[in-house]
């Protein structure tokens, strides 16, 4: 008994003999986030990853699906049975979303992208199709590609197909929101809320599961401020600024322009873009030689370095 | 006035003498051991594997002693082995070629706790249980509770990504760990990963995390901290069939219930279980399923009556609610110990630990009794049903010739059964030396090449732990160039 | 090296670990020599493999405290207490290492401090004739210092042979409290002056024998036995095993620890107001992890406090272990600041233990603690409030 191989399947083949061997080369998905992590150089190959759903096994809370499936097939997917996962639908593709790694804005209830990857199938470097992690919600067999791999922007290889865990939807999700609150005792006021956001005045938050948790938790909630539901959350300025969740406390809107934060989580989405953050020294020498090991000749999305601006 | 008279023989510190007053210079006299019985038990953690052989032994309080210690062994061409409370099953803290052992029991502070980040800073050897102590009052804990959670550090969780009974729900080791500072194997400090909702660059952390001490030693980590459910319900459902209770387990989640836990245990353990813990467990029932809901007080009702429900559909012969918080920690007591019961049974036990397709649980299951018997040997089941972690318990007395033999084919038959089935080799044990074999059945040349350049980025000399998690032939294999075998050893 | 120890004993042990957070000396050094599953594989080494007994070893075998904390932890059903007791009988009489009593009967002289502690065992040691003249003890320290005296026959209690002022005190307070419940008590006095705990931890299992034949034929046969030394009564409770006669199994099962009687007798007390206390209860570990009767403490000092509270470090030992904190007071003396550290969170006003050893180890770190039988002895009627 021996690994089955990945070339094995014609659709990972041909996406492998795409790639190729050699020259600079890029995947292309949607475009939503083209621009993260640096601008691809000139003259880089770019090839489209292949698409659809290969399974959604519901009872298994797994789905493994093609890296260039659009998000948006993959959701409503899900959700026709019963399902989510923690890859948000901005508009992209699944092999995008997980290369660049942003998480969900319901990510206290959906998880984080970095653990929901259970499996990735990707093309090396030398253009060979690699498995990393496996298909079973926990799993320690080996060291942890795909964890690598999430937000790499295809610096270390192309995702061409991966396993996701899934989760049921809450039976109910409600958004509420209050003018006069303050979020961080909103925040530990809940068990689970899904988000809890603010702008600095007014407060919303997620609040899932069984209906009557729901009508409790949304009822003890007034005791701390005027709270009703609302229809979802507010529109949220274009930048990230990812942050340590105790920086909330003391945001600046002046730099940042105006926000909404994500409490409990650290992200705030704000009008200015947040300045760029460093590596430390230790950690860009690692950085640098993962990178090496696997992308020697540095051809895959030349140009673009996760956290470069 | 000391008084102490010794007959046996004197101090046999001889081999390492050199190294062992570079660390002893370092660190400090009393935190550096070098006698064969030290050696000795160092050798060894709680898997089967005794080929091991320790260097000198350090007890680092530091960071800086770790970074000391590690530049030292570099310095003296050693390899380092990290060290927890020595719980693996899997054989990860077995050193191989006499490298420098560096024990975390003593770095075993809590440091500080962020509450709006709802982070724990500890050191790596905090007990795993001590801190969800700690966290109690706070109205929090730490969400990964193996079953060693009373003896298991941080830094062996951390390392071996360990799950534990409530991972179904709260997820393993890796969602817990925010951030960890380690020393890398050439002595260089890193911080990975960070409390900011998404850290720059590569998630090192995540790729740190399941590293099993070859990618360097964790000296400070920043573990989430999980608040504590309100309402708690525990069910105890018996059946007349393992397969029964296999069936339910995916019937449950197939219903889009993820229960804080489900746990089964097959007959064999339950008996051996209820003879240490006496928590009322059915000793008839062929099989026993433990499954328990958290959350707030309505939700946790609808869930329980569900699960109750379908038990019932699946041909459960009796489903109890824990009546009571003693009633509740009693039955996870017995759950929690039953590895270390079967001991009433047969002095040395060799288990596996794959994941199969929940679908297909009670499939591997069947198949495992019958591998077993075919074997000649006894096989005990009591897994992680939820996850589909399956951990079949071959139980026997080593000191029967031949026995070792049928055990490790039953063994690997047992792997190979799980992985046909569509499973993976380890849930959570990890791969240590136990399974490296087995890794080529699932990853092929090029896999495990790429997991290779994990592993030689974090540490290109092969310097942390050798001859771990990969087979010989992937990976730092060659051993043999850091080994040097002091003499005077005895076991 | 055989050291004696049935083999199928010690194999039970699977080195799963679980016991290594039970044992005090694993705890505060974080070393497998100083643990319950690095001993025995340390038994192993030297019994089955043949490795020679180094000081390393010897030393590993002196360190443990004997609290058997170890034994309720592992889910093996591992009998250390057995194992390390045929080992250190093993290494007594090949002197391998030097008796305890022998070294105990030293340190004591050179350190002031300990005095108190060790002249304990001392006395003991010169009862027995176990102490060599040319230590030079010239006065014979008494064994017991104030008659007590009998009150009817309902019930012995055992008095034993410690006899500071300290333990003097706790015999009449628990005798007083036996009374309350309407008993009346015989204490066993110089018919039985020791029970050979001490001397069956040394690894001197002979002489506990014959302290255990002597008691027996000089106790009448048809009266529960109560002790108030939780290490007393852990050692009695075990003549059945140690004998291996039905006399003695006879025997031991008349043997209680005094809460766990009165805790079966506890509507027998008069109603009377309780201290104005908050007690955090100590348990010794012979009374929880050998006897496994210390729920009964709580029961029956309930009704006689106003807060009973427990510690936070699930019956880790405190670092007596008998002559224990004389014979290795680094060792002791750092488990039992773990001890303390966890007292102080409680925030107690006094700490309650039925072990003399405990209480005098606690209280030489300034630690007050009382016997349970001394508080209830306090709230009974008639009694001055404790000052
Ligand atoms: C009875 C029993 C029940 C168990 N139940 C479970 C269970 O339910 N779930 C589960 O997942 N596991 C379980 N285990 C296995 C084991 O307890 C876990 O793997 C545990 O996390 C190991 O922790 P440890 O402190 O003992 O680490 P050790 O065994 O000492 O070390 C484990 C690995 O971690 C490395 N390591 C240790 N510290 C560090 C550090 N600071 N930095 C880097 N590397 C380090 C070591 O080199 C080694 O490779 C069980 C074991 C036993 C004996
Ligand atoms: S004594 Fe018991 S708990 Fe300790 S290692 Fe041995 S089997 Fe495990
Ligand atoms: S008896 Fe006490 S000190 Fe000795 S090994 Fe057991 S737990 Fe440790």
């Amino acid at each position: 008994m021996t690994a089955p191989p990945l070339a094995a399947d014609p659709v990972l083949a041909a996406f492998a003999a795409a790639v190729g061997v050699d020259g600079p080369v890029a995947v292309e998905g949607n475009r939503t986030r083209w621009a993260t992590g640096g601008a691809l150089a000139a003259g880089t190959r770019l090839v489209q990853a292949p698409t659809g759903i290969v399974h959604h096994q519901a009872e298994e809370m797994i789905v493994c699906v093609r890296a260039g499936t659009p998000m948006a097939e993959l959701a409503a997917a899900l959700r026709d049975r019963g399902q989510r996962c923690a890859l948000a639908d901005l508009g992209g593709t699944v092999g995008g979303a997980i290369a660049v790694g942003e998480n969900h804005l319901l990510v206290l209830g959906c998880g984080t992208v970095r653990s929901s990857v259970l499996e990735v199938r990707y093309v090396s470097a030398e253009g060979r199709l690699i498995r990393g992690g496996g298909p079973t919600v926990k799993n320690v067999t080996g060291f942890d590609l795909p964890r690598l791999l999430v937000g790499s922007l295809g610096t270390l290889g192309l995702i061409a197909e991966v396993i996701l865990r899934t989760n049921p939807l809450p039976a109910t999700s409600v958004w509420a929101m209050a003018a006069d609150a303050d979020p961080f005792a909103v925040r530990d006021a809940l068990l689970r809320p899904a988000a809890v956001l603010w702008d600095g005045d007014t407060t919303w938050v997620n609040v899932e599961g069984h209906a009557p948790d729901v009508r409790a938790q949304l009822a003890g909630l007034r005791a701390l401020g005027s709270f009703t539901e609302v229809a979802g959350p507010p529109a949220l300025p274009t930048h990230r600024w990812s942050l340590a969740p105790a920086d909330l406390r003391q945001l600046d809107s002046t730099e940042m322009g105006a926000f909404v934060a994500s409490v409990g989580v650290g992200m705030v989405f704000a009008e200015r873009p947040q300045p760029p953050r460093t590596l430390s020294p230790a950690v860009a020498a690692l950085s640098a030689r993962v990178k090496a090991n696997f992308d020697p000749t540095g051809r895959l999305n030349p140009g673009r370095a996760p956290g470069a601006r | 006035m000391k008084l102490r008279r010794h007959s046996g023989r004197a101090h046999d510190g001889g081999p390492d003498a050199a190294l062992v007053a570079d660390l002893q210079a370092a660190i400090g006299r009393d935190r550096v051991r070098n006698d064969s019985a030290e050696r000795a038990l160092l050798s060894r953690d709680a898997s089967v594997f005794d080929d091991g052989v320790a260097g000198p032994i350090c007890f680092p309080g530091s960071t800086a002693h770790v970074q000391a210690v590690v530049r030292i062994a570099v310095r003296h061409g050693r390899a380092v082995v990290p060290r927890g409370a020595g719980t693996g099953l899997a054989g990860g803290a077995i050193p191989l070629g006499a490298p420098v052992v560096v024990s975390l029991t003593r770095m075993n502070r809590i440091l500080e706790i962020d509450h709006d980040a709802r982070v724990v800073w500890v050191e790596p050897g905090v007990v795993n249980l001590d801190l969800t102590k700690h966290l109690q009052p706070l109205g929090f804990h730490f969400a990964p509770d193996p079953s060693s959670q009373q003896v298991c550090t941080l830094g062996g969780n951390l390392a071996n990504n360990s799950g534990g009974p409530h991972c179904l729900a709260y997820g393993i080791t890796n969602t817990h760990i925010i951030a960890a500072e380690v020393v890398l194997p050439d002595g260089e400090v890193a911080m990975l990963g960070g409390l900011d909702a998404e850290p720059l660059g590569y998630d090192l952390r995540g790729a740190f995390v399941g590293g099993e001490g070859t990618l360097g030693i964790a000296t400070r980590i920043a573990a989430r901290i999980t608040p504590t459910a309100p309402a708690v319900r525990t069910l105890l459902m018996s059946f007349a069939d393992v397969r029964d209770a296999a069936n339910t387990v995916s019937a449950v989640i197939a219903a889009g219930i993820v229960p804080a836990a489900m746990e089964v245990m097959d007959q064999r353990i339950t008996r051996a279980v209820e003879h240490y813990v006496h928590a009322g467990y059915p000793t008839d029932a062929a099989a026993v399923l433990l499954a328990e809901v958290d959350g707030l007080h309505d939700g946790v009702d609808i869930d329980a009556q569900a699960i109750a429900a379908i038990g019932r559909e699946q041909g459960a012969t009796e489903v109890r609610l824990a009546r009571d918080d003693n009633e509740r920690m009693l039955l996870w007591k017995g759950r929690k110990t039953a590895f270390g019961a079967i001991a009433q049974i047969a002095p040395d036990y060799y288990l596996h630990d794959t994941v199969v397709p929940r679908a297909k649980l009670a499939e591997v299951l069947a198949q495992t009794y019958d591998i077993a018997e075919r074997h000649g040997v006894i096989v005990m089941n009591v897994f992680h049903a939820g996850d589909g972690n399956l951990h079949p318990l071959l139980i026997f007395d080593a000191r029967e010739p031949g026995v070792l033999e049928r055990v490790h084919a039953a063994g690997a038959e047992i792997v190979k059964a799980s992985l046909a089935a569509g499973g993976v080799l380890s849930g959570e044990h990890g791969i240590g030396v136990e399974k490296q074999a087995y890794m080529t059945l699932l990853f092929t040349d090029d896999d495990l090449d790429h997991q290779n350049r994990l592993r030689k980025s974090f540490d290109p000399d092969c310097r942390a732990n050798p001859g771990k998690v990969l087979p010989s032939g992937h990976s730092c294999a060659d051993i043999q160039l850091l080994t040097a075998v002091p003499q005077g050893m005895w076991v | 090296m055989d050291l004696g120890i049935d083999a199928d004993e010690l194999n039970t042990c699977v080195q799963c670990g679980l016991c290594l957070s039970a044992c005090p000396t694993f705890r505060v050094t974080g070393d497998e020599t100083r643990s319950p599953r690095g001993r025995i594989a340390l038994m192993r080494h030297v019994q089955l493999r043949d490795a020679p007994l180094t000081p390393e070893i010897v030393q590993s075998f002196e360190t443990c405290v004997q609290c058997r904390g170890c034994e309720p932890a592992c889910p093996s059903g591992v009998q250390y207490g057995r194992l390390i007791e045929q080992t250190r009988t093993t290494l007594a009489r090949t002197h391998r290492s030097t008796p305890r009593w022998l070294r105990l009967a030293y340190i004591p002289l050179a350190r002031p401090r300990l005095l108190r502690a060790g002249s304990v065992a001392i006395a003991v040691a010169q009862r027995l004739h176990l102490v060599p003249t040319r230590l030079g003890l010239s006065v014979r320290i008494p064994l017991r210092q104030q008659p007590i005296p009998a009150s009817g026959s309902d019930v012995y209690l055992f008095t034993g042979c410690v006899m500071d002022a300290w333990q003097r005190d706790v015999h009449l307070a628990t005798q007083r409290v036996i009374e309350a419940a309407g008993f009346g008590v015989t204490p066993t006095l110089a018919q039985a002056p020791c029970c050979g705990a001490l001397h069956a931890h040394a690894g001197l299992t002979d002489h506990t024998r014959r302290m255990a034949h002597k008691m027996m034929a000089a106790l009448r046969p048809d009266m529960p036995i109560l002790v108030d030394s939780a290490g007393c009564a852990a050692a009695m409770k075990d003549y059945g095993h140690l004998l291996g006669t039905p006399e003695a199994g006879a025997f031991s099962a008349r043997v209680f620890d005094v809460q766990q009687w009165l805790a079966q007798h506890i509507d027998r007390f008069p109603k009377v107001a309780p201290l104005d206390l908050r007690v955090a209860v100590l348990d010794p570990c012979h009374l929880r992890h050998v006897q496994k009767v210390h729920l009964d403490t709580r029961v029956v000092l309930r009704p006689f406090v106003r807060e009973l509270v427990e510690l936070d470090d699930d019956g880790l030992c405190c670092g007596a272990g008998g002559a224990y904190s004389a014979l290795e007071p680094a060792l002791a003396g750092q488990i039992r600041a773990r001890k303390v550290g966890s007292i102080d969170r409680a925030r107690p006003d006094v700490v309650a233990s039925a072990n003399p050893g405990c209480s005098m180890h606690l209280g030489a770190a300034g630690v007050p603690t009382l016997h349970p039988m001394q508080l209830i002895a306090q709230a009974l009627p008639g009694r001055r409030p404790l000052d």
